[in-house]
């Protein structure tokens, strides 16, 4: 049980300023040494202890890309982009990269939680901070939407797979109804959703592990005939596929995810970039293998067709009903597990506003009995419901793909901006390497990213940061957030 | 891990841990600041957890790390809840504290919120070099102590708890040891009184040690401390490795509290040095060393 080591040098720095005062007025924390980093200095209202490690970090991170990379996308990308769909994950994988690594940067030097939000108000002042801060508590609010149409998909699968005839398709009414439900438990506390999470990541990648290996050796021809490869490039050329990379964008949120619990993480100048960059490097290689393997088993038209459970196709084509079985199972897991941790760090995204009084201080009340904020949790399910009920997967990916590119291409400029005006309070411990550059080509990727999306997405996306603008200047003209640290 | 407190408070060098002869030769004085064996309490104080009645009077010879805590589920951000309780729990704590103070403790106040609450108590365990952790229940009168003896190793640290705690009051104290398998009773017994005369060489008065030897019988030493318990005010026993029952029914220790209902000193075993442990979840330490 002795989980939590001591540091070594602690037990000396540790005793010689409390048992030696006698008198020690009760109400001074012994913290007047140097506090351990990984513990926020108390500052007479308390300390909080950081509890999650690098596999819960990984966990985080990979439990809410993998959802959708792999379970919901490769039909429809493949669709636009045909095998070439492989290159647009690769892209992501490119762009989520260059913004992990300043993005774990500001992580050590700002180890609270919040994630983009805290860094951008706190480096480049209170507007952006307020358009990041809204705009990722609904940027994630259409994730989660979009997680739970997919999670309704591969539901309604199931009554498909038990030969049960629906008159309706079930996936949007099934999503609704998760999302209700995904909502209520949170409300009422659910402790174990990390240890649930790390199990459900590992399994996971262990199905997704055997399945792509034997089928990226059975495309390749070892069990049999090489598929023969359809013409790698799409009809369009470069367009689809960049487009399709802005579409398929959204299975790579999940790593500033991570750093939404940034105040949770042990040893943050360690965990945090490791966490961020692993998971992301190791999510882009299962979605680039997924659509290797998804496009030498069906053509990119039929695929398409499938659509959402496209995978289940593909598994039944490799192994039968119970690879079909293994994927719908996976499918379940992984999209729930996305549309939870989404969830719940659209809770976050509003206790981090409101506690910086960019909305009222009402919205990030706990309630005591559960321990759990209600009124943020309200204000994330809400509106994630009545967006699941629209079922417009491509839209809500888009949109939500916008709103965190808006902030990612931020979080890049607030690296610069920090890194120029070298601010006292402003040492991170772990630095991005060649930061001015990858920062550079991380925000001008992120921005131009979105360049490439559907003009609905767009409108909707620039709506959106309108009127979180415009609620800035309504409501918190007068917070000041820059440097306030 | 060097003794705890090799601190020189007040120009005397204090060697506590070791096999002191003179400690507590006389009575009257003898109580340093550093002789005070520090006992970590922790208190879920926004659940509503009190300092329970008697407790100052149990700690009155000790150094107390007086832990407030809050166990937060893990989708609420801790500083969350700082934010809107700390201050609240924060009030409390301090009255406590105060509690403590005047019956004669010193304290020791910290307020950490918390997705695991063992993660917590173990860090202040290592943070204080813990000698025992309470398990806080109620005592209307303090008069005798049941102390649990389970064999030699780490046998100094009980000794060190009780004497530190009793040594100089009119608390009595049995100490309890049940047989082992092919243990011979006459074993027990220089077990016994080698702990009775670290504690006579500690201070304690002779005449308030008493001793209890048991073969075992049908039912597990965690029932037996806890009935015998019953006949006590207080139970001090130590600390057990985790196992498979642990993990179903609780730690030993609160199994005992939970049956005898009163309050249980868990001595804590030597902690490693650092990394020793490995811990579960892959976490190395010496993280913090950096930044001083």
């Amino acid at each position: 049980m002795v989980s939590d080591g001591g540091p070594p040098d602690e037990s000396s720095t540790r005793p010689a300023d409390s048992p030696a005062q006698p008198t020690d007025p009760p109400v001074s924390p012994p913290d007047s040494s140097e506090p351990p980093i990984e513990h926020d200095t108390d500052q007479g209202e308390g300390e909080l202890e950081r509890t999650i490690g690098l596999v819960g970090g990984l966990a985080i991170g990979i439990g809410t890309m993998i959802g959708a990379g792999i379970f919901v996308f490769p039909g429809l990308a493949a669709e636009n982009a045909g095998p070439a769909a492989a290159l647009s994950f690769a892209i992501g994988a490119v762009v989520a990269l260059l913004v992990a690594l300043p993005t774990s940067e500001l992580a050590t030097a700002m180890p609270r939680s919040g994630g983009g939000y805290f860094f951008i108000s706190r480096g480049l002042g209170t507007g952006p901070g307020a358009i990041v801060g809204l705009g990722l508590w609904l940027g994630l609010v259409f994730a989660s939407a979009f997680y739970l149409v997919g999670l309704g998909s591969y539901a309604g699968q199931v009554f498909l797979e038990a030969g049960i005839a629906l008159p309706i398709s079930p996936a949007v009414p099934l999503g609704v109804a998760f999302g209700i439900g995904l909502t209520v438990l949170s409300l009422f506390g659910t402790e174990n959703t990390a240890s649930l999470q790390n199990g459900i990541v590992i399994l996971l990648l262990v199905i997704l592990s055997l399945f792509l290996s034997y089928g990226s050796l059975d495309a390749l021809g070892v069990f049999g005939t090489e598929s023969t490869p359809e013409r790698f490039f799409p009809p369009g050329g470069m367009l689809p596929v960049l487009q399709t990379a802005a579409l398929v964008f959204t299975s790579y949120l999940g790593f500033a995810q991570v750093a939404t619990v940034a105040g949770d993480i042990k040893e943050p100048s360690r965990n945090l970039p490791l966490a961020m960059v692993g998971s992301v490097i190791l999510v882009g290689v299962f979605y680039v293998v997924t659509i290797f393997v998804a496009t030498s088993a069906f053509g990119s038209a039929r695929l398409g067709e499938f659509g959402e459970t496209a995978m289940v196709e593909v598994a039944r084509e490799f192994v039968g009903f119970p690879g079909a079985l293994a994927i719908v199972i996976a499918g379940l897991l992984a999209t729930f597990s996305s549309a939870n941790a989404s969830i719940l760090s659209a809770s976050r995204a509003v206790f981090a506003v409101s506690r910086d009084d960019l909305i009222p201080e009402r919205a990030s009340k706990i309630n005591l009995k559960y321990g759990t904020p209600h009124v943020a949790l309200g204000l994330a399910g809400g509106p994630i419901v009545v967006l699941t009920a629209t079922g417009q997967v491509e839209l809500l990916a888009e949109v939500a793909s916008f709103l965190h590119l808006v902030m990612y291409g931020l979080i890049c400029v607030a690296l610069i901006q920090l890194r120029r005006e070298q601010p006292d309070w402003y040492t991170p411990t772990f630095r991005c390497p060649a930061g001015f550059a990858v920062a550079g080509v991380g925000a001008v990727a992120s921005f131009a990213l979105i360049a490439f999306m559907q003009p609905a997405s767009i409108i909707i996306g620039a709506v959106v940061m309108a009127v979180s603008y415009g609620w800035y200047r309504y409501y918190a003209t007068d917070v000041e957030l820059k440097g306030d640290f | 891990m060097t003794p705890p407190h090799t601190l020189t408070t007040d120009g005397q060098p204090m060697t506590d841990g070791g096999r002191e002869p003179d400690a507590g030769a006389d009575r009257s004085g003898a109580e340093t600041v550093s002789d005070r064996p520090t006992v970590l309490v922790p208190l879920e104080v926004l659940e509503g957890e009190t300092l329970p009645v008697g407790i100052p009077d149990l700690l009155a010879n000790a150094n107390v790390v007086l832990l407030g805590y809050h166990v937060l589920p893990e989708q609420t951000a801790t500083e969350q809840a700082r934010d809107q309780f700390g201050e609240k729990a924060m009030k409390k704590l301090t009255v406590y504290a105060d509690t403590l103070s005047n019956a004669g403790a010193t304290t020791e106040t910290r307020l950490v919120f918390t997705h695991d609450e063992q993660t917590t108590i173990n860090r202040l365990i290592y943070e204080y070099e813990c000698l025992a952790v309470l398990v806080p229940n109620s005592v209307e009168q303090l008069n005798s102590v049941l102390v649990a003896v389970r064999g030699t190793v780490g046998i100094g640290r009980n000794t060190r708890l009780v004497a530190g705690l009793f040594a100089g009051t009119d608390i009595d104290v049995t100490l309890y040891h049940i047989l082992g398998d092919d243990e011979a009773e006459d074993h027990a017994e220089s077990l016994l009184g080698a702990v009775r005369d670290d504690l006579v060489d500690r201070g304690m008065d002779p005449a308030s040690i008493d001793t209890l030897i048991e073969t075992p019988t049908e039912q597990t030493a965690i029932d037996a401390i806890a009935q015998h318990g019953e006949t006590h005010d207080a139970v001090v026993m130590g600390e057990t490795d985790p196992t498979v029952t642990t993990f179903v029914f609780g730690m030993p220790a609160e199994q005992v509290a939970e049956r005898f209902l009163g309050p249980v000193l868990v001595v804590q075993r030597e902690r490693p040095d650092a990394d020793g442990d490995g811990g579960i979840a892959g976490d190395e330490t010496g993280e913090t060393s950096p930044a001083e």
